[in-house]
């Protein structure tokens, strides 16, 4: 696998406004009740007048180490050769062993194809034709970074390098792919 | 805030979605068509999005002939090519099977939800009989013609005007008119905001990050994280842009105005104004301060409980940074009565620092005939207007303009709000019919009861819109518009630091049998006798008239979508003004200094910036310099109530789009943790909203994020008609807690007022 593909949601640069959870659910289809990808808006946390927000972006980490893909009895759920974690449609019996498996909660049983589904990176449709993913495309105040992690000339290597960053539930030893700049309180400095 | 994790606003995944069977009963709804796929008008289609009014530059694409994904159109810099919530599900109203397709006719009593499928000539034949009948009898004043602002309205305005009503109105009044007069009295006209290129942005509940106006969300954010600029937010609650800034100060709500001329105080007494600037292109600042004197930063503390070392010290602070300091003049606050002086007292605090023309400050937008004098050159082309022969001069006047105050408000529009003294006690006289395109005063206007008793009052009701809104609900006729991404419009000016035009250009071949309302209103005209005033044959002769047929020009547009000329310009900006006259040798020459300060004019009676105004002191008795007055918003044992917008909807517009009420149908109401233990109230528990007009039933949203003596309701929620299925009965309606009362001179329909809790 020569590519590593990552997302980076900046949490300062974020406003939860769910254009991304929009995009997405009209490039991919995404049928009413189950949703890819969303951003909670948590909190406020802490004291007045010292409150945050936390902008937590819920969907698929593409985990690298991903326990839906170990769990899964008909090879349904795999790793692509893009190292994204993928489902065969055709392959899956709906026994939901992944949706449980997922420590992120993120996996579906998609009420029309009735398989498996979550999110992965706009795979089969925008980056199919060139082009990045739907969430990315629209965000409003450019928080997703998204690409080649292996190469270090990209955005997101940039970022990863120099940013702080980090993952969700790093001890479940996942190693999600979806990488989150901490809000800095008292005031956004670049 | 749109959801509160714990306590879930916005519905998560697997919550099940709404699929109503009384829409499939609708008469006239999409639902009763069969479903054929999409058939786009081209492969990639650039347009403008419609779901709210700030009218993004989109580019659109039909997939496999069942969906569209709209994204913002890249050409246009400031948007980036991107699109909020409400913009990407612009497609799921194109097919909402609630969403009307025929015309209507009313056939039980009015608001009581039962229609007829018409036809368009039997529609136009009734209105245009109506409608003539009551001009014949009481003349065409009787008749009051409203819609939202934008490209619609000029039709409607058109027909009215064709008609002989003096009686058109936006929904000004109710939204954004307050900071648009006030500016008109200090410079003559309207102004914009460079908040892209801000070191410092004091903010007064303008909530840019749910309130979304793409390219100045995009601005500020890029402040923000580009330019290290500090934002300090005034807000009584704990919004997205407050948590966004460097401070937050949980200002009571209402009194803006105290912490705004304190700023001022402290600009004048600590001497941080810029007095060049004030001498050479400011009149009335000495009036202005001398009342400003009282107006102490400790005396502003005492009313807005801000402290008043903060006050003092970001004062020093934004002075420390100008000119590329802002204090942004807010959008949608109608705070108080005072709303005027308030907002001119916003303007006043940019005047006295003097970023006026100057990066990170305000500016006067340069539409092509000002750029190109400018130039010397014809860099960008004028946009043809038809001229009609012979249109009628109303003998009556404006319901609204019988007091001279209201003069300044903007010709087409009004003050709404009259439209209820007109109909409900014939002041100044009476009003017998109304026609309506896409304006939902039912939400956004106040006194929910007072409209409904108006709507009832009426010989007869028009309504043009996509939904059965809940002020169509109440229409004799209803007309299906085509959704924006099923229309043609006029190619529009979105002209900003040069001159830039874009168009709206139909998406997809309109579903079902509805019409885009230029077509409407022209055919109605037809109808109504008034066919003369109708010459242009289709919206692409319109088109051409506007660019005086340049056929190059036409086709740019129409391919680009959006269409900038000429380099940004910002006439007291050095370094800006040097790229100008590089670019353009025929350049008009600068002054000594590079700049052109001295060509800077105002449309006053002074032709300076007016800080003190003897027009409007003529107008109100009182007024010309701006003053403190008090206001009591609510009694002693209430709670203040406010409302404000969120980012998945649209004023009063959206909540019935299917993909937006999936992700938010309900509105909490925020209450402080000591308010609510107080009275035994938690978050999800039942509670009732009680204000002097009405009385709401809603659920409580426990949280911080708001003062003790304040609760917060996002607005447009709780529509009472049973035709938004989706919409209906789910939420706190604002407009029913609200009183009907009008702010002095700048005519706005106050937005706050008091209100008593009570756990259900
Ligand atoms: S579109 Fe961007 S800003 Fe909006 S919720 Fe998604 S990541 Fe956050
Ligand atoms: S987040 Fe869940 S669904 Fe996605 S790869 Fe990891 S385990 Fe699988
Ligand atoms: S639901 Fe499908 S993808 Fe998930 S474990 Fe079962 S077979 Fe595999
Ligand atoms: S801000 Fe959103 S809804 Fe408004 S015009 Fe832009 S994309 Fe459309």
């Amino acid at each position: 696998m020569s590519k590593r593909y990552v997302m980076v949601h900046d949490e300062n640069r974020c406003i939860g406004c769910q254009a991304c959870s929009v995009a997405c659910r009209s490039e991919n289809g995404v049928p009413e009740g189950v949703t890819r990808l969303q951003v909670r808006v948590e909190g406020p946390f802490g004291d007045a007048p010292h409150l945050h927000f936390k902008y937590n972006r819920v969907s698929c980490q593409q985990c690298e180490n991903a326990p839906c893909v170990t769990v899964c009895p008909t090879g349904a759920a795999y790793v692509g050769d893009d190292g994204l974690v993928s489902i065969k449609e055709d392959k899956c019996v709906g026994c939901m062993y992944c949706v449980a498996a997922c420590p992120y909660k993120v996996r579906f049983i998609n009420p029309e194809t009735k398989a498996a589904d979550k999110c992965n990176f706009c795979k089969d449709t925008r980056l199919a034709r060139g082009e990045l993913p739907a969430c990315v495309t629209v965000c409003p105040t450019d928080a997703l970074t998204f690409g080649d992690a292996n190469d270090p000339s990209s955005e997101v290597a940039k970022l990863i390098n120099t940013k702080a960053t980090y993952q969700e539930k790093t001890h479940l030893g996942t190693k999600p792919r979806v990488y989150r700049i901490p809000t800095k309180r008292g005031g956004i400095q670049s | 805030m749109i959801e509160l994790d714990r306590r879930t606003f916005i519905k998560g995944a697997g919550a099940g979605g709404a699929s109503c069977a009384l829409a499939t009963l609708l008469p006239g709804s999409l639902a009763a068509l069969e479903q054929k796929p999409l058939q786009g008008m081209g492969k990639e289609v650039a347009s403008i999005c419609e779901m709210c009014s700030t009218r993004c530059p989109i580019s659109a694409r039909v997939v496999d002939g069942k969906n569209v994904f709209i994204q913002g159109n890249s050409a246009a810099k400031s948007f980036g090519g991107k699109v909020c919530a409400r913009g990407g599900a612009g497609h799921s109203l194109l097919y909402d099977p609630q969403r009307i397709v025929k015309p209507l006719r009313r056939v039980g009593e009015r608001g009581e939800g039962k229609w007829e499928e018409i036809s368009w000539q039997e529609a136009y034949k009734t209105i245009a009989h109506k409608l003539n009948d009551i001009k014949q009898q009481h003349g065409p004043e009787a008749v009051a013609f409203s819609s939202k602002s934008g490209s619609l309205s000029g039709h409607l305005f058109h027909l009215g005007k064709a008609f002989g009503s003096p009686n058109t109105f936006t929904h000004a009044s109710t939204c954004p008119g307050g900071y648009v007069i006030a500016a008109k009295a200090m410079f003559g006209t309207k102004v914009k905001r460079d908040l892209s290129n801000s070191k410092y942005i004091i903010n007064f509940g303008h909530n840019l990050y749910e309130g979304i106006n793409m390219s100045e969300t995009r601005g500020l954010m890029k402040a923000q994280m580009s330019k290290g600029a500090k934002l300090v937010v005034f807000e009584p609650r704990f919004s997205i842009v407050a948590d966004k800034a460097d401070e937050w100060f949980a200002i009571r709500p209402g009194t803006d105005v105290t912490v705004a001329l304190a700023l001022c105080h402290v600009l004048i007494y600590d001497n941080l104004y810029d007095q060049a600037f004030i001498e050479r292109h400011v009149e009335g600042f000495d009036a202005f301060a001398k009342e400003v004197k009282a107006y102490t930063p400790e005396w502003a503390e005492g009313i807005s409980d801000v402290p008043a070392k903060d006050i003092r010290r970001i004062a020093h602070e934004f002075a420390a940074k100008a000119p590329h300091a802002v204090v942004d003049f807010g959008h949608r606050a109608t705070f108080t009565p005072e709303e005027f002086e308030m907002r001119r007292a916003l303007f006043a605090a940019n005047v006295l620092i003097g970023n006026i023309e100057r990066k990170g400050g305000l500016y006067l937008g340069k539409k092509a005939k000002t750029y190109n004098k400018f130039a010397g050159d014809k860099v960008a082309p004028g946009l043809g207007k038809p001229g009609v022969e012979g249109m009628p001069k109303p003998a009556a006047k404006r319901i609204d303009q019988v007091d001279e105050q209201y003069a300044m408000m903007w010709s087409s529009g009004g003050i709404y709000q009259t439209i209820l003294d007109a109909t409900l006690k014939a002041q100044p006289y009476q009003l017998r019919a109304w026609v309506m395109s896409r304006t939902n005063p039912m939400q956004t206007m106040t006194d929910r009861a007072l409209v409904v008793e108006t709507l009832k009052k009426l010989e007869f009701v028009v309504s043009c819109d996509v939904y059965i809104s809940e002020t169509a609900a109440y229409a004799d006729i209803i007309l299906p518009e085509s959704t924006y991404l099923e229309r043609d419009e006029e190619i529009a000016d979105k002209s900003g630091k040069s001159p830039a035009y874009y168009v709206r250009q139909r998406v997809v071949e309109t579903i079902g049998d509805t019409k885009p309302s230029w077509q409407i209103f022209k055919e109605l005209g037809h109808e109504m006798g008034l066919g003369q005033y109708f010459p242009w044959e289709n919206m692409e002769s319109l088109q051409l008239l506007q660019l005086d047929r340049d056929m190059a020009r036409f086709n740019e547009i129409k391919q680009k979508g959006y269409v900038s000329y000429g380099k940004p310009l910002m006439l007291r900006e050095p370094a800006m003004v040097a790229a100008f006259i590089k670019q353009y040798p025929n350049a008009k020459p600068t002054d000594e200094d590079g700049t052109y300060a001295s060509a800077m004019s105002f449309k006053t009676p002074s032709g300076k910036i007016e800080l003190s105004s003897d027009k409007v002191e003529k107008m109100a008795a009182g007024r010309g310099v701006i003053k403190y007055r008090e206001v009591k918003l609510k009694q002693d044992n209430e709670l203040y109530f406010i409302q404000g917008k969120v980012a998945v909807h649209t004023n009063g517009a959206t909540h019935n789009v299917p993909m937006l009420a999936n992700l938010m149908s309900d509105n909490g109401v925020w209450i402080h943790p000591i308010t609510a233990g107080r009275l035994g109230i938690s978050s999800g528990d039942r509670i009732r909203l009680t204000s002097s007009v009405g009385s709401e039933e809603g659920t409580a949203l426990v949280t911080p994020g708001i003062r003790q003596d304040t609760v917060f309701a996002y607005m447009g929620f709780g529509s009472k008609n049973k035709e938004l299925a989706r919409a209906t009965g789910k939420g706190v309606h604002c407009g029913n807690l609200l009183p009907n009362k009008t702010a002095a001179v700048c005519g706005m329909n106050i937005h706050t007022t008091g209100i008593t809790l009570a756990k259900i």
